[in-house]
């Protein structure tokens, strides 16, 4: 009977001077740090970005940033001055401090290096040289509208894919975020790169990057705010008081 | 060895000729209580007694390690957790010592409430109990406040807003508490001398006395339809049954007190072990706001009541409220203190305990979900689910980017994510017509604020078609029966008239 109760006993008390073994017992990383102290990569990236950028950087409604070949067009220097500061002409807003935002540079820091970490792939263009990142120069709407014809219109101009064109798209997007989109592509939800531009992505000949600059030229000449702010206020469709 | 025993002997009577503590004892012990009164319900008074026993060892050996200062409380409370041997525990037990405390004094208040063992001859000591039971919530806020993280630091903040609204001295009356007219230095020091002397040492003192009246009044007896309590016959009556009845204390009833206490205090040892000290949480530091500060279990319902109060009855409802429940409480006796003890007639009893229990029980549940507060992370943390975008259009998708950027979903959840201001918008398009969705964000009306200036155009455009998109499968959107009706007639037949 004794006996019994010390062998019962004894594991107890091992368990509880052994302090870390009982499920309740804290271990010193489970203590709240301030919220500028958070440094890991997936806290920062579930609790800022994934509401837009889709977990783990797929399948969000924004720009995929788990495709690898986006992580292969953008420098740091980008990512951190689209983060920090914010995209204008799209609603990426401003994340840094500086800018009215909530995160601090080293955060920034771990969330492009995390990111990096998660989502690069060497080698990820296969030798091919991918349009540059930026839309510096302005294209031709005329040869933009006949490439878009021949190169996209036959997904784009169906009816379920055809806002695409649409003012109101055009007028949220701006001509960086088109083109990036263009020439990355988006593998989540199946959209090809500028490399296979053949539905389901099949390998097609290339948009060149005069191509790319050309149709994001045609596609911002269709931007029209005042298109979009043409349509009338509805009205109420229920008397109120 | 018989020696021994005798010298042991020598010893006790050495005492006892001085203290003489033998027959108060033993009359204590062995006073006979009616034998239906051994039962499993009469338990959790002493079990509230044993847990205050509790507390107070667990409580000095905290005091120990535990600096009661702004600046070193938070430190030294993560020093327990962390570097001291066994100090999480120690915090585990007491912390789970005060949740089970709170509740078996509330059980217990609730039991002797049921079986009218407040009327004569026990007013006093129901009265008693109330200040006991006020006590015992004073330590559990004090102790809050001690376990200096953001939940502390906010509800305290919260406790002196509700004290200051005091009309005259409320100002004073701060500034007594907090020792200054912030939390500051002074502040912890003020809550360390409440929670460790003023409040325990009133709390033990009448803890003793209610007891104290137990014992002498005797053990309630087992309520029975039909005998009524009269203030000339009822002494009489329960000496009689004692006599004619009655068990000694000790062992007859007492057996279950200690099963009871002991399966309590494993209780409260297993959940210490199991779930761990409660906190500390963020650091009390009033510059950080990404917080959603929390009272603790006994004091959730408050929480929820303040919210859900339109701001004109905030300050006639925390000065009233307070004084007619304490008032009521302490009434209760008196107001009824003959009559029948049983609740098969004592409806009104039995109806008023279940609506506050039921009141509680609701007021704490919505305080833990706080349904009426918008979840601030919602916007950049919750996930759209990836099926509603599958067959999205780009226009829909940016409308899904503005819904997420503009932080509508801080007030709507989408796939069971995100605030509960607002309505969930899984289906909202069986709900309303594209029209009716562009009315509602452009102007407001209820709860919704008018978002007509914040977005452009083109946001309205994308926004609402993306809320088109948000319909069971196999149910379809609402439309406008009239604009159908007008788009078949202009339509020539043939026309293909689908919103």
């Amino acid at each position: 009977m004794r006996a019994g109760a010390i062998a019962l006993a004894l594991p107890l008390v091992f368990a509880l001077a052994g302090c870390g073994r009982l499920p309740g017992s804290k271990a010193e990383a489970d203590s709240p740090a301030r919220p500028e102290d958070v440094l890991d990569f997936h806290t920062l990236y579930n609790t800022n970005c994934q509401a837009c950028h889709g977990a783990d950087g797929h399948n969000g409604p924004a720009m995929e940033l788990g495709n690898p070949e986006y992580q292969a067009l953008v420098d740091d220097a980008t990512l951190r001055k689209w983060i920090s500061g914010g995209m204008p002409g799209t609603e990426m807003p401003a994340f840094a401090q500086s800018a009215g935002g909530m995160l601090t540079d080293a955060q920034i820091t771990a969330i492009i290096a995390g990111m990096r970490k998660e989502w690069s792939k060497p080698n990820v263009f296969a030798g091919a040289a991918p349009p540059p990142y930026a839309q510096d120069q302005t294209g031709d709407v005329q040869r933009g509208q006949q490439t878009y014809q021949a190169r996209c219109a036959s997904c784009h101009e169906k009816p379920s894919r055809q806002q695409v064109t649409s003012p109101a798209y055009l007028t949220l997007v701006g001509d960086q975020a088109l083109r990036t989109i263009i020439i990355a592509g988006r593998s989540d939800i199946g959209q090809p790169d500028w490399a296979h531009d053949n539905p389901k992505g099949a390998p097609g000949a290339s948009l060149s990057a005069q191509d790319v600059t050309d149709i994001v030229t045609y596609l911002g000449s269709l931007r029209s705010p005042a298109a979009v702010s043409a349509a009338p206020l509805p009205i109420s469709p229920r008397r109120r008081p | 060895m018989p020696g021994m025993k005798q010298t042991g002997k020598r010893i006790y009577d050495w005492f006892e000729q001085r203290l003489q503590v033998e027959d108060p004892i033993k009359d204590a012990v062995l006073h006979k209580v009616p034998r239906n009164t051994a039962s499993w319900w009469y338990v959790f008074g002493s079990a509230a007694f044993t847990l205050l026993m509790l507390q107070i060892v667990t409580g000095i050996l905290l005091a120990l390690v535990y600096v009661p200062s702004a600046a070193e409380a938070w430190n030294s409370l993560n020093i327990l957790n962390h570097q001291v041997p066994l100090g999480w525990f120690l915090r585990a037990v007491h912390g789970w010592g005060s949740n089970f405390m709170v509740a078996v004094v509330f059980i217990h208040m609730a039991q002797v409430f049921l079986f009218g063992a407040y009327k004569f001859p026990r007013e006093l000591t129901w009265t008693v109990g109330v200040f006991l039971l006020l006590m015992t919530l004073g330590m559990a806020f004090t102790g809050q406040v001690l376990r200096f993280d953001q939940d502390a630091y906010w509800g305290l903040g919260i406790g002196v807003f509700i004290l200051s609204r005091v009309p005259w001295m409320g100002g004073g009356l701060v500034h007594l508490l907090l020792g200054g007219p912030t939390i500051a230095g002074a502040t912890l020091s003020r809550f360390f001398a409440l929670h460790v002397f003023v409040i325990p040492g009133t709390l033990l003192f009448l803890a003793l006395v209610h007891v104290w009246m137990v014992i002498k009044l005797g053990i309630n007896e087992w309520p029975m339809p039909g005998r009524l309590v009269r203030k000339s016959t009822y002494i009489a009556e329960y000496n009689q049954l004692t006599h004619e009845d009655g068990i000694p204390f000790v062992p007859g009833a007492f057996w279950k007190d200690l099963i009871f206490s002991a399966a309590v205090l494993a209780a409260v040892g297993v959940c210490a072990a199991v779930f761990g000290p409660s906190g500390p949480g963020g650091q009390p530091d009033p510059s950080i706001t990404q917080t959603v500060p929390k009272p603790d279990f006994p004091f959730l319902w408050i929480y929820a009541v303040l919210s859900y109060l339109p701001p004109s009855m905030e300050t006639p409802f925390i000065l009233i409220a307070p004084i007619v429940m304490i008032a009521g409480l302490l009434a209760v006796p008196f107001v009824a203190s003959e009559g029948e003890k049983s609740w098969h007639r004592r409806p009104v009893a039995v109806l008023a305990l279940a609506t506050i229990a039921v009141g509680w029980g609701v007021f704490t549940h919505l305080a833990m979900s706080t349904p009426w507060s918008p979840h601030m992370s919602a916007w950049s943390a919750d996930t759209l689910p990836v099926e509603y975008l599958r067959e999205a259009t780009p226009l829909v998708r940016q409308g899904a980017v503005i819904f997420q950027a503009k932080q509508c979903r801080n007030c709507h959840s989408i796939g069971g994510h995100g605030g509960e201001r607002g309505p969930a918008l899984d289906a909202v398009a069986t709900r309303m017509t594209p029209d009716q969705m562009r009315y509602k964000v452009v102007t407001g009306g209820g709860n919704m604020p008018a978002y007509g200036k914040n977005l452009s155009p083109a946001e309205i455009e994308a926004l609402v078609s993306f809320l088109e998109t948000l319909h069971p499968k196999g149910e379809p959107p609402a439309f406008d029966a009239s604009q159908q009706a007008a788009q078949s007639n202009a339509v020539p037949a043939g026309g293909s008239n689908t919103p």
